[in-house]
C-alpha cells in the first residue's frame, strides 16, 4: 500500500517520540552503571555520561564487602523465596476450593473476600494488630500478613474455572482426591499463571522496603530496599563503611579517598536493581499475560 | 446441607488458612478503625482502651492538616490530569507503529521502570537532580545557568512526583489499552478506509471510541488509590526543605501515628480518607454510567 507524504512524516514523528522514551527509561540505569564502575573522586569532578573514564570495581568491592548489605541481602533472598511460594500455595488453594461452583457458601466466601478488596482498616490498626500478634520486629511479619491475595486469587480462580470440567470429572470418578485433582490436573495446567502471579509476588517481595522500614526496628532483619531508602537520605558513609569487613583492608589500600558518597550510592542501587534487570527479559511474556487474564476478564 | 459441606470437606480445608489470615489482616484491622474513637496506647488491646467520643478528630482544627490536605489534593489532581491520559496517548502512538519489532521493544523497554522500587526511582532521581553533581545541573551549569536543587525545592516537587510517576507507570499502564485496541473489529478500519478517512479521522472515530469502555473500567478502579497518594513515592523522596508541599495525608498518619505514637488521632484522619476515595469512585462510577451507559456496577 502506497503511503502519503504526511503519513511517513507521522510515522517518523511517532519512532523518533518513542525512541526518546526508551532512551529516557534505559539511560539512567547506563548512567548509574558508569558512575558506580567509575572512581568517585573522578566522577565528582562531571564529565562521566555513559563510559566509566576510570574504570574500577573497588565501589562494588566496598559494597559487596559490608556486612549490613550482606545481611540484607540474605534477608531479602529468603523472604522473596518464602514469601512467593507459600503466598503461591495459600492463594492457589484458595482459588481452586473456590472454583468448585456448587461448593456450599460459596457465594458467603467469595463475598468475604471481596469485601477486603473494597474497604480496609488503614495502616494504624494493621500495624496495632501486628502488634497484637508480636509479628512486629519478626521475619514473619514479611511473609505472613501477605501470604494470601484477594486479587491474585480471583484471578487464579477465573483461570482454573476456564479449564475443562470433563478433566476433573474423570479424575473424580476414579475416586481422586481433591488434593490429587490440584496436583495432577491443575497445576500443571496453571503453569503459565502461576509463572506470571509468582512473579509479581516475588518483584513485591524484591522491592517491598516499607515493612522493614516500618515494622522492623532490628537492623538485622532489614530487606536490601529498607537499606536503600536508610542510606537515600545519609550525608556521610557511616552508614555504608560503620560495620564494612575489609574496612582494614580498605584501610591499608588506602583507596578511601577515592570512594564518593555518590559511588558508592549508585554501586548499592546496581546491586538491588540487577536481579530484577536479569530476569526481566526472560519473564516478560508471562506477566503481560498474567495482566491481561487478570483484568480484561477479571 | 450438612451431608453437602461434608462432602466438600477437603475444599474448605483448602481454603481455610485464606479465611483465616484474611480475618487476621483484614477483618479484624477493619474492626480496630473504633481506635479512631479511643485513647489508645501500645499496651491496651483495641477493645479495653476508653472511648473518648470525637476528640481525635480534633486535627480538624489544626491548620496544619488542611495544608496537608491541599497538598494531597494537588498532587491527586495532577496525576490524574497527567498520568491519566498518558498511557491512552502512548497507546495510540505505539499501536500506529507498522515495524512490529520496533513495536515489541518500545513496549519491553516502557514497561520496565514498572519493576523497580520507588526507592530505585528516588536513585535515580537523585543522581540526575542533585545539586552537586547530578546529571541535570551539570548541563545548565554547563549553559552558563544556576544549579537547581530540585530535590530541596517547593516549586520543583510537585513537577518531579508527577514526572517520575509518569515515567515509572506510562508503559505498564498502556497494557491494557493496547489490548483493548486489539480487540476492535478490523472491518471497520476497512469500511473508513473505503470511506476515505484518513489515519488520524480514523483513530479519533474508531480506536478511540473502541477504548471507551477500559478508559473507563482503569479512571474507576484508580479511584481508590488517587487519595492514597503514594506514600511508597512520596516518603522517601520527602525531606524538610520541601516538607509544606511533600507532605500528604499517607505520611501524615505515618509521622503522627508510627513516629509520634498519636495511634487514635492516625487512626480517625485514615477513616476520613477511605471515607473520601469511597465517595470519590461512587461518583465516578455515577459519572461513568450517565456517560459510556455502564458502570463497574
Amino acid at each position: 500500500m502506497k503511503q502519503s507524504t504526511s503519513e511517513k512524516v507521522g510515522q517518523l514523528l511517532i519512532v523518533l517520540l518513542l525512541i526518546l522514551l526508551c532512551v529516557s527509561v534505559l539511560y539512567p540505569f547506563l548512567y548509574m552503571l558508569a558512575i558506580s564502575l567509575n572512581v568517585g573522586s573522578d566522577a565528582a569532578k562531571g564529565g562521566v555520561y555513559l563510559w566509566p573514564r576510570k574504570f574500577t570495581l573497588y565501589n562494588f568491592q566496598v559494597v559487596l564487602g559490608n556486612s549490613v548489605i550482606q545481611h540484607s541481602y540474605l534477608i531479602t533472598i529468603a523472604r522473596t523465596i518464602i514469601g512467593t511460594v507459600s503466598g503461591l500455595l495459600i492463594t492457589l488453594l484458595a482459588a481452586f476450593g473456590l472454583s468448585y461452583r456448587v461448593l456450599p457458601l460459596r457465594r458467603t466466601l467469595l463475598g468475604y473476600v471481596l469485601i477486603t478488596m473494597l474497604f480496609n482498616g488503614g495502616l494504624i490498626p494493621f500495624y496495632i494488630q501486628l502488634h497484637e500478634l508480636s509479628l512486629l520486629n519478626s521475619f514473619w511479619v514479611y511473609i505472613v500478613p501477605s501470604a494470601f491475595s484477594a486479587w491474585n486469587m480471583f484471578v487464579m480462580m477465573k483461570f482454573i474455572q476456564g479449564i475443562p470440567d470433563a478433566l476433573v470429572e474423570s479424575a473424580e470418578i476414579d475416586g481422586a482426591h481433591p488434593f490429587r485433582v490440584l496436583w495432577s490436573i491443575i497445576l500443571p495446567l496453571s503453569k503459565p499463571m502461576l509463572a506470571a502471579l509468582g512473579l509479581f509476588t516475588g518483584v513485591f517481595h524484591w522491592n517491598d522496603w516499607f515493612a522493614g522500614a516500618f515494622f522492623i526496628s532490628d537492623q538485622n532483619l532489614i530487606p536490601v530496599q529498607t537499606f536503600l531508602q536508610q542510606l537515600l537520605s545519609a550525608q556521610d558513609m557511616s552508614t555504608v563503611l560503620g560495620s564494612n569487613n575489609n574496612i582494614e583492608a580498605l584501610a591499608r589500600g588506602s583507596m578511601m579517598a577515592n570512594v564518593t558518597l555518590m559511588s558508592i550510592k549508585m554501586a548499592v542501587v546496581m546491586v538491588s536493581a540487577l536481579p530484577i534487570l536479569c530476569v526481566y527479559p526472560f519473564l516478560q511474556k508471562y506477566f503481560v499475560k498474567g495482566v491481561l487474564i487478570g483484568s480484561v476478564k477479571g | 446441607m450438612l451431608a453437602r459441606v461434608a462432602k466438600y470437606r477437603w475444599q474448605y480445608v483448602m481454603i481455610a488458612p485464606a479465611v483465616v489470615l484474611l480475618f487476621l489482616f483484614s477483618y479484624i484491622p477493619m474492626a480496630g478503625i473504633q481506635v479512631a474513637f479511643k485513647d489508645f496506647h501500645l499496651g491496651y488491646t483495641i477493645w479495653n482502651s476508653p472511648w473518648v467520643g470525637w476528640d481525635n478528630f480534633s486535627f480538624l482544627q489544626d491548620e496544619q492538616f488542611w495544608v496537608v490536605v491541599k497538598n494531597t489534593l494537588w498532587i491527586a489532581v495532577l496525576k490524574l490530569v497527567f498520568g491519566f491520559p498518558a498511557p491512552i496517548i502512548l497507546a495510540l502512538l505505539i499501536n500506529e507503529v507498522r515495524h512490529s519489532k520496533f513495536k515489541h521493544f518500545v513496549q519491553s523497554v516502557s514497561y520496565l521502570p514498572h519493576f523497580f522500587s520507588w526507592i530505585v526511582v528516588a536513585y535515580i532521581l537523585q543522581s540526575m537532580l542533585t545539586l552537586d553533581g547530578g546529571l541535570v545541573n551539570q548541563f545548565i551549569t554547563k549553559l552558563g545557568g544556576n544549579p537547581i536543587f530540585f530535590l530541596g525545592s517547593t516549586d520543583w516537587f510537585r513537577p518531579m512526583i508527577v514526572g517520575s510517576g509518569l515515567w515509572k507507570e506510562v508503559g505498564w499502564n498502556t497494557i491494557l489499552y493496547l489490548a483493548a485496541i486489539t480487540t476492535i473489529d478490523p472491518q471497520q478500519y476497512e469500511a473508513a478506509k473505503v470511506e476515505g478517512a484518513g489515519r488520524l479521522a480514523q483513530i479519533r472515530n474508531i480506536t478511540i471510541p473502541g477504548m471507551l469502555p477500559t478508559i473507563s473500567i482503569v479512571l474507576i478502579l484508580s479511584m481508590p488509590s488517587l487519595i492514597a497518594v503514594g506514600m511508597d513515592q512520596i516518603y522517601p523522596l520527602m525531606n524538610p526543605a520541601n516538607q509544606p508541599v511533600a507532605d500528604v495525608l499517607d505520611t501524615y498518619i505515618l509521622r503522627s501515628g508510627l513516629q509520634q505514637g498519636y495511634f487514635g488521632m492516625a487512626t480517625a484522619i485514615g477513616l476520613l480518607s477511605s471515607a473520601i476515595s469511597l465517595i470519590l469512585v461512587l461518583i465516578t462510577n455515577q459519572t461513568a454510567k450517565r456517560i459510556n451507559g455502564e458502570g463497574l456496577w
